[in-house]
Parts: structure tokens; sequence; C-alpha cells
């Protein structure tokens, strides 16, 4: 079970990285297009784009392992999750419209710490898969020396 | 994409922390792992640093496997970039560390948690690869004719601070001066360069060290208005010549021919000024400190074009540094505690036959070696004092405060220079008569070692 602290961070405008590796475990990097925690608490979507994530997506095909960090720009508030891919599906229009939901509460976020709207607005938000992952983990990766802390379950 | 297609440099934007970036690494066992990380460092165009602050997962899996990876945002733009990264060392000394050490105990002053906040290293990665992600913002790229010349300082300014560095450092007047001219040829390859010191007395100028020269020249003398050097140090503006002419060589020639075959007495008593036959060019620089003169730093070289606009606002630079280390050194000349380091029992003299013979002439006020002139005036009278107390009493360690008592020298009551004369006697020693030296030993003492008998003859004339 995903921690209440952490579904309700989640459910915040923040910004999502993500983190692969492939068959020779070299580490890929890219951002995610927002996020959404399943209502069985146990899992969450992220939206991803070919674009960006192209060798993101190969390397969750192949194996499926994966590593979400979200930070909350106001507050710095940041946690890891872990986990296994469970499917990688086209994204819907629903899935769609909550990615456009996230970047408005992300944009929120950003204008807030004094980030131009004009920088934030020009994303090009295009997901075009869903990714559902089984969080295995959770970490509290908020800066300090508490940072890395397994929280929850 | 654009792979390795960017120079780190037209990136300067990621690298001021603005936007926090982001770094995957892989533990052995394959399970990914993903943090924010403040800022990405610049290192130099191959490298980047990150703070290593807390032992976490990150520092333990780029030991296990180095390769990591990096997104980082361009804050003008958010152009999002991707960096591959291979870890390759730690450091937790040196300018990097203590670069960023800083800026991170600043930032956490401000919080009040200068203890939680504390860089254990500073993680050294090779950049393998820098690409940009297209398709991530519909701005344009900004022009790369942005690329902040703030930020990447030109290697000049970098050799100058680190001169400037040095010299600040010096404590001793004898290594500003030396240390002052090997780094004009390690920083610049300046390998040929002298420094005059004013003496106001006699208006002339006295080349108290040098470089690059068959015989360092030392005690050589320059007048006030006499030649580049001696014009420099009247108009207190730096002057180069390029291009040196003909005429200028020849005269110098003629009298370097003069000096090797004449051998008449006058000529005999003056020693050469150090300077290339064949010198293309020369610059001088005048020594200013708080308006006095102190000298003059004069660079010369075989390429006629070695000195331009350029050199001239390096050295002028360079210049103000000397002349105030100069002045500095020569003032404050408190004895220092005795230091054990450097310090060698007296070597026992006649370890080799035949004896050194020091002849003082009074009228002319000055000391042959061996026939050969060595040295004259407050220097001359200074090495006597020592050498008679060497002979006499057995004597091998001397303070400058003890000189300064003696009357018979002759120093001056204010401002006596008695540091540079007594670098000026060393210099002519190691010149003229290397088995009898003055070694510092610390600030305001020094021991006189010989390693060959000395007979000592006074004469009137």
């Amino acid at each position: 079970m995903i921690p209440d602290s952490i579904v309700h961070l989640l459910q915040t405008g923040v910004s999502v990285m993500v983190g692969t590796r492939d068959a020779s475990l070299m580490p890929e990097c890219t951002r995610a297009w927002g996020i959404q925690v399943g209502a069985d608490r146990e899992s969450v979507t992220l939206f991803l784009s070919e674009a960006i994530g192209g060798k993101t997506l190969e390397n969750l095909r192949n194996n499926g392992k994966i590593a979400v960090t979200c930070t909350r720009p106001t507050d710095h508030i940041t946690c890891q999750l872990k986990g296994q891919v469970r499917s990688i599906k086209p994204a819907t229009s629903a899935n769609r419209e909550m990615s456009r939901r996230w970047h408005r509460e992300f944009r929120a976020e950003l204008s807030a710490i004094g980030v131009p709207s004009t920088l934030s607005e020009a994303w090009i938000i295009e997901p075009t898969v869903a990714v559902q992952i089984s969080v295995s983990d959770v970490f509290d990766q908020t800066p300090g020396p508490g940072a890395g802390k397994k929280i929850g379950q | 994409m654009n792979e390795t297609s960017f120079q780190l440099e037209d990136l300067w934007a990621c690298f001021q922390g603005i936007v926090p970036a982001a770094l995957s690494t892989c533990a052995a066992d394959g399970t990914p792992n993903i943090t924010f990380i403040s800022q990405i460092h610049y290192v130099d165009s191959a490298h980047v640093a990150i703070s290593f602050q807390f032992f976490n997962k990150t520092h333990r899996n780029i030991r296990e496997n180095p390769f990591a990876c990096a997104v980082a945002l361009d804050p003008r733009t958010f152009h999002a970039y991707r960096f591959r990264l291979r870890f390759d060392h730690s450091e937790s000394t040196g300018p990097l560390f203590e670069a960023m050490s800083l800026q991170l105990q600043a930032v956490a002053s401000y919080s009040g948690m200068t203890d939680v906040f504390r860089l254990l290293a500073a993680d050294v990665y090779e950049v393998l690869g820098v690409e940009r992600l297209e398709g991530f913002t519909r701005l344009p790229t900004p022009n790369t004719s942005e690329r902040s010349s703030r930020l990447f300082v030109d290697a000049g300014l970098v050799s100058l601070r680190l001169i400037a560095e040095r010299l600040n450092k010096a404590l001793l007047l004898d290594e500003v001066l030396e240390s002052s001219l090997q780094l004009l040829e390690e920083q610049f390859g300046f390998q040929h360069s002298i420094i005059l010191l004013a003496d106001d007395q006699n208006a002339k100028l006295l080349t108290i060290a040098s470089h690059g020269y068959p015989e360092n020249g030392v005690g050589s003398e320059v007048g006030m208005g006499e030649g580049l050097i001696g014009m420099v140090a009247r108009a207190r503006r730096t002057l180069y010549l390029s291009a040196m002419d003909h005429g200028l060589r020849y005269a110098r020639a003629v009298r370097d021919r003069a000096e090797a075959e004449g051998r008449t007495e006058a000529i005999a008593r003056e020693i050469p000024l150090p300077g290339l036959p064949d010198a293309g060019s020369q610059i001088a620089v005048p020594l200013v400190t708080r308006g006095r003169l102190i000298g003059v730093l004069a660079v010369e070289s075989k390429d006629p074009l070695a000195f331009l606009t350029r050199e001239n606002t390096l050295l002028t630079t360079i210049g103000s540094h000397l002349a105030t280390a100069i002045d500095q050194l020569s003032r404050e000349t408190d004895e220092a505690p005795m230091e054990r380091t450097g310090r060698q029992a007296p070597r026992s003299p006649s370890q080799s036959g035949s004896t050194r013979r020091f002849t003082f002439f009074q009228k002319d006020d000055c000391i042959c070696v061996d026939g050969d002139y060595l040295i004259r005036n407050i220097p001359a009278r200074i090495l006597w004092r020592l050498l008679k107390q060497y002979r006499d009493e057995g004597r091998v360690e001397f303070t400058n405060r003890e000189l300064r008592m003696d009357s018979w020298l002759g120093l001056p009551e204010v401002k006596d220079n008695l540091e540079t004369r007594l670098i000026l006697l060393r210099r002519r020693l190691e010149q003229k008569c290397p088995d009898v030296r003055l070694v510092q030993r610390s600030r305001g003492r020094f021991a006189l070692e010989t390693d060959r008998a000395i007979d000592l003859c006074e004469k009137e004339g």
C-alpha cells in the first residue's frame, strides 16, 4: 500500500522523473507527463511520450524495472517509488485529460516558485503511452539526512 | 537525436543549479534508482561533478556500476538535455571540492543547517554524450551566442589569478622574486625575464633576479631613463618594443663584444645586464605601489610579436602584485623562529684543496674573489663582516638584526633594504663563488656555508 502521505503528494503538481536501465545495466532517465495513483493503492500510472522517452519505453518493455521520483517544487517534499511494469498501453483520452490536469497543477507549483509561465506552458504535453507499475517500495527522498529511508508497508 | 553534438560549454545555463536535475543509476542487481540533484557542476569540457552529501543509493550504485544518466533543464527556455555519464573519481580536497563545499555551506547557513549539509566529496563524472530531448518544448533553442563569457574564464585570467595567489602567499622576498619569474615561464611561456629594483639614491635600477639567462646578472645596473627599462622606470608606464630594431641589437652586440674582449678595469667591475643577443621583442613593466616606484619587470623574447596589448595588460597586472609583494616583504624583516627544516650542520671547510681568496678594496668599496669582481658597496661590506666573523670567531649563523646594529655597514636608518641587499649578495655568490653560500634559515636569519677554506685580504686601493 502506498502510504496516505505519498498518495496526497502524488495528487499535487509534482515533477516526475523516471529511471530505467537496459540489459547491460546502462541507466536511462526521462521526464513523465504526470502520475496517477491506482485505485488499489498498490500501483501508479505514468504518462510518457515516445518522443522524449523512447529508450525508457524500450527498457520497460524489455525488463520492466523502474524507479520514479516525484518532488513538489514549492516545498521539496520528495519520494521515490520502485517497482515493476504491469502494462504499457496507448494513452487514452482519459489519460490525456489526467495528464493535462497534472500539467495545470505543476504549472501552478512552478509559477509559485517564480518560473515564468511561458516556459512551462510551452512544454509539449502529449503522452502517447500509459505505463502502469506495481509499486514494491516507497522511499522518502526529501533532501536531508533522512533521504533514502523506506516508508510505509 | 543530437547525441554528442553539444559542447558542455554551450550548456552553461544548465550548470547553474537554477532548476534541479535528475540522476539515474543502476545497482549491480539491476535495480534502477533515480534522484533529484540540486546542481550539475561544470568541471571542464569533458567532466561534470555532482555533490555527495549523504551516503545514499546513488553513492553505492556508482561504485558497483559507474554509469549514470542525468536530465537537466536549461532555465532560460526549459529545453531538456540528457547526459550520459561515467563515474570517474571522487575529490575530497582541492579547489573543486572547496568551491562546491563553500557554496553548500553558504546555502546551509541560511537555514542554520551547516552541520547537516556538509559536502563529503565532489563526485566527478566523465561525460560520454549529451543529447537534447526533441519534442519537449515549443520554444526555440537559445542562440549559442548567448553562451555566457562570464562563466568560462580566459586562460590568461586563470594564470593571472594563480600568480596573484602565489605572490600573495609567499612569505619571503626571495620566494616572490624567484617564483614570479618561474611562473611567467610556466603560465605564459616567457622564458627570459629579470626584475630590477629602484635605487633612488643613485638614480639607478639594480638587477635582483633573473630567469632564463646563462649568467644571472644580479647586481647589474641600469640608469634611470636609460634604454627601455630606464625609460619605463621614469615614465612609470609599461612599454613594449615589437620587432626590435636592428640598431638596438647591434648596440647590444657591440657592448657584449667590448665586455668579452676589452676587460678594461672599468668594464671588469661592471656586471653585464642579462639580455638575449637575438631578442626580437622586449617589454618592461614598472613596479609601482602606492605611487612609489619599486623597480621594473623586464621580459624579452626571440619572437618579434611576443608582446602585444594582451601581454601588456597581463604583465602590468602582475607588476602591481609583484610591486606590492616586494615592497611589503622588504619592510617586514622581523625575525621568525628558527626553522628546523633545511637546517644543516656547517660543512667543514677544506673539503676541496684550493682556498678562496677574497680581497676587499677599501677605496672602491668592493670585493673581488680570486681576482674577479664580486660585489660593491653595502652588500660588499656585509659580506666582509660575515667572512671576518667566520674566520675570527667561527660563526656561521647570523641575523638581520645584528647587521642593522653595525654602523660600519652604512645601512640607512629608514628603509634600509637589507633583505634586498642580502638577496643580491646571495645571488652574486651563486654566480661567482658557488662554494660560499648564504642560506636563508627563516625570515631575518641566515647561515654562511662554505665548502672551501677562505682567505681574506684587505687593500687600500
